[in-house]
């Protein structure tokens, strides 16, 4: 009953969302999460679960997307009859099938072959999609209305909330389902093979079949996602299966852990976020978007959940509340000085003066420039200056505080022997 | 009755000849040890029955079918299970996952995303089981990449037997082991390999005469002599080659 309570609490979360933040923007902007969310897991099927790097993932995304945009219109011509509520199982089989072949010569072998097969791939169906005009209808793209399908239950999607409910569902089975793949005989072997392909052909598993039940499953949720993302803004183009999609779901997994199964909701919520407020305020979003995935790779190699999970020992130890000082005296000068260097940047780029954070910049001010580097070199000099009373805090709580405990178990352990 | 033939099997990489027409019977239930100095082509010689190399000419049978051209999960789906010179374990995973890994195949879950294995009760307990012949119960929810050295060499045996393999190729089992981790290895193998054909390569001449039942010595990748232990002793051609005066010695102490 116990491990019932996350997805119970999840479910709730979904229906409890849309009432406390309402606005069109909101609901938008859970949309697109939703759409990132199950993109961004079935991505780290390949890489976190599976041990494949793909650069080209928004493949299965984008052709899932085109058939079932391309499903919308024949529904809308009276071609076929399908609720549009069930689109996005158009887009998933359709990723499936993708999957499927682009697979069976793919998933061979894993590392660097497979990452640039998939890069390639990725490429020729990209350039391909402005050529084959009827299927991807060039530079416009293709465009569909999803109001036009069979109403189910007097929902007919003429409001984006009721896009919010199909995506908070389809969003919510995907990712039970990829969450109980992953407890399957076939998910814990793309585990093994991920971690030592050539041990598990000795154990009696083919890493290829793995790799390739991995990969297709992959494809399949990509699909769902694509179809979702028909449903949701009816039209699709080449930018939705090109290489910078699959960068984007590629950044979302990393930024957010692919160590965990939560890693690439934490990745794709904060991308999300990101890209649709930030990009608001500044043209250099893409920028800073770049410079957190630099950040997140040097300092941060098992991403946010990891930078999370690893407060988990002194949490465990009651230690917790000591590091909230040490935190803070480094976090300030931190603070100031990514503010800092942001400001630079934005001031850099800037045409005319504007105010940041209530301060006035001007491009031409030598004043400005003065006062920017000095804070960005005083905070620099303060974080360097506060770090190592923060490691040494970081130390301390993890310390286990008796070392008898241990000796303890190793004669246990011993004696059982 | 002989359980794994090789029949006049080669092996060269380039020009170079690694192993020259080896002829090996190997007996169910049958201890057997290869030895031979460095660079004779031991390690070799069980890539190529385990799979992992494909012979240049000859062939080798396992339970009388010819299994020199199958990839090593099909020769390891027929029963012969090996484990590696340098500890070749699934180091992200536990030390419980490891095991059932191991398991799937031959309990019969193949490609299986259908199943919960939290579900599958008679796997978990055999997990279990495997972990305390082992000795590793205690250690099961820590990653496999976090155990000691002799603890992984426990961890790489119980891999190879989890399948209940009827063949099992040991490759230096005890390798870079201290005195007394090994003397528990050895017991562990023992213990584990009890019924089963096992074939070992190992370089501690005590433990090969104290394990096998018979011995072929392997030098510059020809077989040049394959027998019980006493007759490998008195072999004059092993003693040349291989043995030299260490075994002289001991010979003529126990004579």
């Amino acid at each position: 009953m116990k491990k019932f309570i996350p997805w119970i609490g999840f479910a709730i979360l979904l229906l409890v969302l849309p009432q406390v933040f309402t606005s069109i923007l909101s609901i938008s902007i859970f949309n697109q999460m939703a759409i990132a969310i199950i993109f961004a897991l079935s991505y780290n099927m390949l890489l976190g679960q599976g041990g494949m790097l793909s650069f080209g993932h928004a493949v299965y995304f984008g052709l899932g997307g085109f058939m079932a945009v391309h499903a919308i219109l024949m529904v809308e011509m009276e071609e076929i009859v399908i609720p549009t509520a069930f689109i996005p199982i158009v887009g998933g089989i359709f990723g499936l099938v993708a999957a499927c072949f682009i697979g069976s010569f793919s998933t061979h072998k894993a590392g660097t072959v497979f990452a640039m097969i998939s890069l390639g791939v990725g490429e020729l169906i990209a350039s391909s999609s402005l050529i084959l005009v009827s299927f991807f209808g060039g530079e416009a793209g293709v465009t569909g209305d999803r109001t036009w399908g069979p109403e189910l239950f007097g929902i007919d999607f003429t409001q984006d909330i009721h896009v919010y409910y199909l995506a908070a569902i389809w969003m919510f089975i995907s990712v039970a389902l990829m969450y109980l793949f992953t407890q399957t005989p076939a998910g814990r072997m793309a585990n093994a093979v991920r971690d030592n392909p050539e041990r598990a052909e000795f154990i009696g598993y083919s890493a290829r079949r793995v790799r390739f039940i991995s990969f297709i499953f992959a494809g399949f949720f990509a699909g769902i996602a694509g179809g979702l993302f028909a449903v949701n803004y009816e039209i699709l183009t080449e930018e939705n299966l090109n290489a910078a999609t699959s960068g984007r779901v590629l950044l979302m997994a990393y930024i957010g852990g692919l160590g965990f199964f939560i890693g690439p909701v934490i990745g794709a919520i904060v991308l999300t976020l990101i890209t649709s407020l930030l990009s608001n305020y500044t043209d250099l979003w893409i920028l800073y978007l770049g410079i957190m995935f630099v950040l997140t790779v040097m300092f941060l190699p098992r991403g946010l959940t990891g930078f999370l999970m690893m407060h988990r020992a002194p949490w465990h130890l009651g230690k917790l509340q000591t590091l909230a000082l040490p935190y803070t005296i480094t976090a300030i000068p931190g603070m100031v000085f990514a503010l800092s260097m942001l400001a630079m940047l934005e001031l850099a780029h800037a045409h005319e003066s504007f105010a940041f954070l209530g301060i006035p910049l001007d491009k031409e001010s030598i004043l400005c420039w003065i006062g920017l580097t000095v804070a960005l070199v005083g905070s620099f000099l303060a974080v360097r200056f506060t770090l190592p009373s923060l490691r040494a805090a970081w130390v301390e709580a993890n310390a286990i505080p008796q070392r008898i405990t241990e000796d303890e178990q190793d004669a246990s352990a011993g004696g059982v022997k | 009755m002989s359980i794994l033939t090789l029949k006049n099997v080669s092996k060269q990489f380039g020009l170079a000849k690694i192993i020259r027409d080896v002829n090996l019977n190997i007996e169910q239930g049958e201890k057997h040890a290869i030895i031979g100095p460095n660079g004779a082509g031991k390690s070799t010689l069980f890539h190529l029955i385990s799979g992992r190399y494909s012979v240049s000419s000859g062939e080798i049978h396992f339970k009388d079918k010819p299994i020199h051209n199958l990839d090593p999960f099909e020769i390891t789906r027929r029963g012969l299970a090996r484990s590696f010179q340098v500890t070749n374990i699934f180091p992200l995973l536990s030390v419980f996952e490891n095991i059932r890994c191991a398991l799937l195949w031959s309990t019969g879950y193949r490609y299986s995303f259908w199943q919960l294995l939290s579900k599958q009760k008679g796997l978990n307990e055999k997990t279990e089981s495997v972990l305390e012949q082992i000795g590793l119960y205690e250690r099961k929810d820590l990653p496999a990449g976090e155990l000691a050295y002799a603890e992984q060499r426990a961890l790489e045996l119980g891999i190879a037997i989890a399948s209940g393999a009827e063949m099992i190729l040991l490759d230096e089992p005890v390798a870079g082991m201290s005195h007394s981790e090994a003397k528990a290895a050895v017991a562990l193998i023992r213990k584990v390999t009890e019924g089963k054909t096992l074939v070992m390569v190992e370089h501690d001449m005590d433990i090969v005469f104290d394990l096998a039942d018979k011995i072929s010595v392997l030098v510059y990748g020809e077989l040049i002599a394959s027998d019980t232990p006493e007759k490998i002793r008195a072999n004059p051609k092993v003693q040349e080659a291989y043995l030299g005066e260490v075994v002289t010695q001991e010979t003529a102490e126990n004579a």
